[in-house]
């Protein structure tokens, strides 16, 4: 496990101790070290992933989560999109399977403390995003102001729906819930899109670090009200997306101009990635 | 430096035959050549260069990186110890640029368990192997100034023979090589280097579209013009001696019970990038050529060169054998052209 692991591509077992459903084809799994051993030492950090490995299917990268302040379970949350997937959703409590990891570079944690923090995130760009959510959450006085934009296509593909709404309790939290369309008219917050919440906030640039993680369309958009609004590029990450085979750097899968997302990434600085063009 | 008489060179593949496996040129059906097990019956010292890069021997095309019993997975490695007789100065180069990488950050135990024991022999070029041979242009031949263990000139009769190592001092240290004065060697090498570089033509246009990728970039529909001709038949990255991309897929047997199985990929195809959402950050033929000449001739900064000046180590395969050539010449030269 982690680096005391010598060939980086072997998985070991875990189970899966619990199932959340989640919108439609999404769900959360909870998994366990098959010995009960705490997550503790496989050393996570927020916006990292794993390879998930199906005997007889193969391995898919999977963002984490969960964050390492919860180390009773390491949380995975899935879309049911393709052979391995379809696989994992046949699988329930007590199943077993295999994963390697934890790859990739993830939230520059450190970095971000004792900052203010625009997090925004895009549909299920919510998942890895979830797990710096709730670090910070589980570390609050280790950072300034929280203020977290989520928008989703409406109002039933809403992810982590009883989680958001927790925060309506909590003063140490701002948040913004946008969806694009409402036909039913149920929503009762911004419809529109994620970047039409920007009129809506009260942002300081000043001191600010945005966290961004959503699908392509979406960092364009987000970017532009971004730097309109005065944001130094520096202070703006996002955790970009790509198929990822080895998860280790070697298979090429996942380049990015001359980086590789699964371990130069896949959480960038701006000023990393704004001259490949291939990267937003 | 020592010399040994051709005649002597099966004795000397047999001897080393008895603690290496030997991979070797071998005449197979239809004059192909290939990089194969060594086989007296097969085995050829009147080549030209392989149709596929050795790169096989020590990255194979198919390899079980993980045996699964009962739903565990035990590793498989393979630590065969190799010998590589008579690969091309450029297929060393993209050997030595390739383990570099394999174990860069972390070392890839199936890619290196079968090269740290791996021996070199390399066979220096006289002369172009083929029309479309560029090493020159690259500086990845026709001669290796380093990281053989051996490398070997031929005189007519007899092979001089270079000694890049203690393995290959070692290797060549039975009394079918005799010694030979290094002033001597010297002067029967200068002019046949000289003249061998001379044979093998410059392809300018090579560095001059590596300069223009670097300072400007070509544009998009430069590389679809490529894209609209590519068959997507990856044959390209197949053939090249510096792709290692791969693929990992597991292969059932019984219930449990199978294999993990990785196998050689290539950028060119479009299902390399496609996401599960079904994005694909590479949607276009032509993105993807762009991509693969792009690695090759300007992002090879995750990669150490030794000496070349690019990833691409002029051996002309892609060339030889895209059937719509594409080829890394055919590319630069047509985004070279002056347009009148």
């Amino acid at each position: 496990m982690g680096d005391s692991c010598t060939n980086k591509y072997e998985p070991f077992p875990v189970v899966i101790s619990r199932t959340l459903p989640q919108i439609g084809e999404h769900r959360l799994f909870q998994l366990k070290i098959e010995d009960g051993r705490s997550w503790e030492e496989f050393g996570h950090q927020p916006g990292q992933f794993v390879e998930v490995s199906i005997f007889g299917k193969g391995e898919a990268p999977i963002s984490i989560s969960s964050p390492p302040t919860r180390p009773d379970y390491l949380e995975i949350c899935v879309r049911k999109t393709g052979k391995i997937t379809d696989a994992l959703f046949e699988m329930g409590k007590g199943s077993r399977l295999h994963i390697r990891g934890p790859y990739g570079r993830g939230f520059p944690v450190d970095e971000l403390k004792g900052h203010k923090l625009l997090l925004v995130a895009g549909g299920l760009g919510l998942a890895p995003l979830r797990s710096l959510l709730l670090y910070v959450l589980d570390r609050r006085e280790e950072f300034k102001d929280l203020i977290l934009m989520y928008g989703t296509n409406n109002p039933d593909n809403v992810l982590f729906k009883y989680e958001l709404l927790s925060f309506f309790d909590r003063d140490d939290i701002k948040y913004y819930y946008s969806v694009d369309r409402d036909q039913e008219g149920i929503w009762k917050q911004y419809v529109g899109l994620v970047t039409g919440l920007f009129d809506h906030a009260t942002l300081s640039v000043e001191d600010t670090k945005a966290v961004l993680c959503g699908p392509p369309i979406m960092y364009r958009f987000v970017m532009e009200k971004l730097l309109k609004l005065g944001f130094p590029k520096d202070n703006i990450y996002m955790s970009l997306e790509r198929m990822m085979k080895c998860g280790v750097g070697k298979c090429g899968h996942c380049a990015i101009g001359e980086k590789y997302c699964c371990i130069d990434g896949p959480v960038f600085n701006y000023t990393e990635v704004e001259h490949i063009k291939e990267a937003i | 430096m020592k010399k040994i008489a051709k005649h002597n060179i099966i004795a000397v593949l047999k001897a080393w035959a008895k603690d290496h496996t030997v991979i070797a040129p071998q005449r197979k059906d239809h004059d192909e050549i290939a990089f194969d097990t060594f086989d007296e019956a097969s085995f050829t010292l009147e080549y030209t260069k392989s149709s596929v890069s050795p790169k096989q021997a020590l990255f194979p095309q198919n390899e079980v990186i993980f045996r699964i019993e009962d739903g565990t997975y035990r590793q498989v490695t393979d630590e065969k110890k190799r010998l590589l007789f008579g690969i091309r100065p450029c297929d060393m180069k993209a050997l030595l640029q390739s383990r570099d990488f394999m174990s860069k950050d972390f070392k890839d135990v199936y890619y290196e368990a079968r090269a740290q024991g791996a021996a070199t022999v390399v066979m220096a070029c006289a002369g172009p192997q083929s029309p479309t041979c560029f090493c020159t242009t690259t500086r990845s031949g026709p001669w290796s100034d380093a990281g053989y263990d051996l490398q070997l000139t031929d005189l007519g009769d007899s092979f001089l023979v270079e000694i890049g190592s203690a393995k290959g001092e070692a290797l060549a240290s039975s009394e079918l090589f005799s010694p030979i004065d290094d002033a001597e060697a010297g002067r029967l090498l200068a002019p046949l280097r000289k003249e061998a570089e001379e044979r093998i033509p410059l392809v300018p246009q090579v560095l001059e579209v590596m300069e223009k990728l670097k300072l400007s970039g070509v544009p998009d529909d430069a590389w679809e013009y490529f894209g609209n001709k590519c068959i997507n038949c990856g044959g390209c990255s197949f053939v090249c001696p510096t792709c290692t991309c791969f693929n990992i897929f597991d292969r059932v047997v019984s219930e449990g019970n199978g294999e993990r199985i990785r196998s050689w990929d290539s950028c060119l195809y479009a299902g390399f990038t496609k996401e599960a959402s079904g994005h694909n950050p590479r949607g276009t033929q032509g993105l993807r050529i762009k991509r693969r000449h792009e690695h090759k001739l300007l992002y090879h900064n995750d990669r150490k060169t030794h000496g070349a000046v690019s990833t691409c180590v002029g051996c002309g395969r892609c060339s030889d054998y895209c059937p719509v050539h594409i080829g890394t010449i055919e590319v630069a030269k047509h985004l070279t052209e002056k347009k009148s």
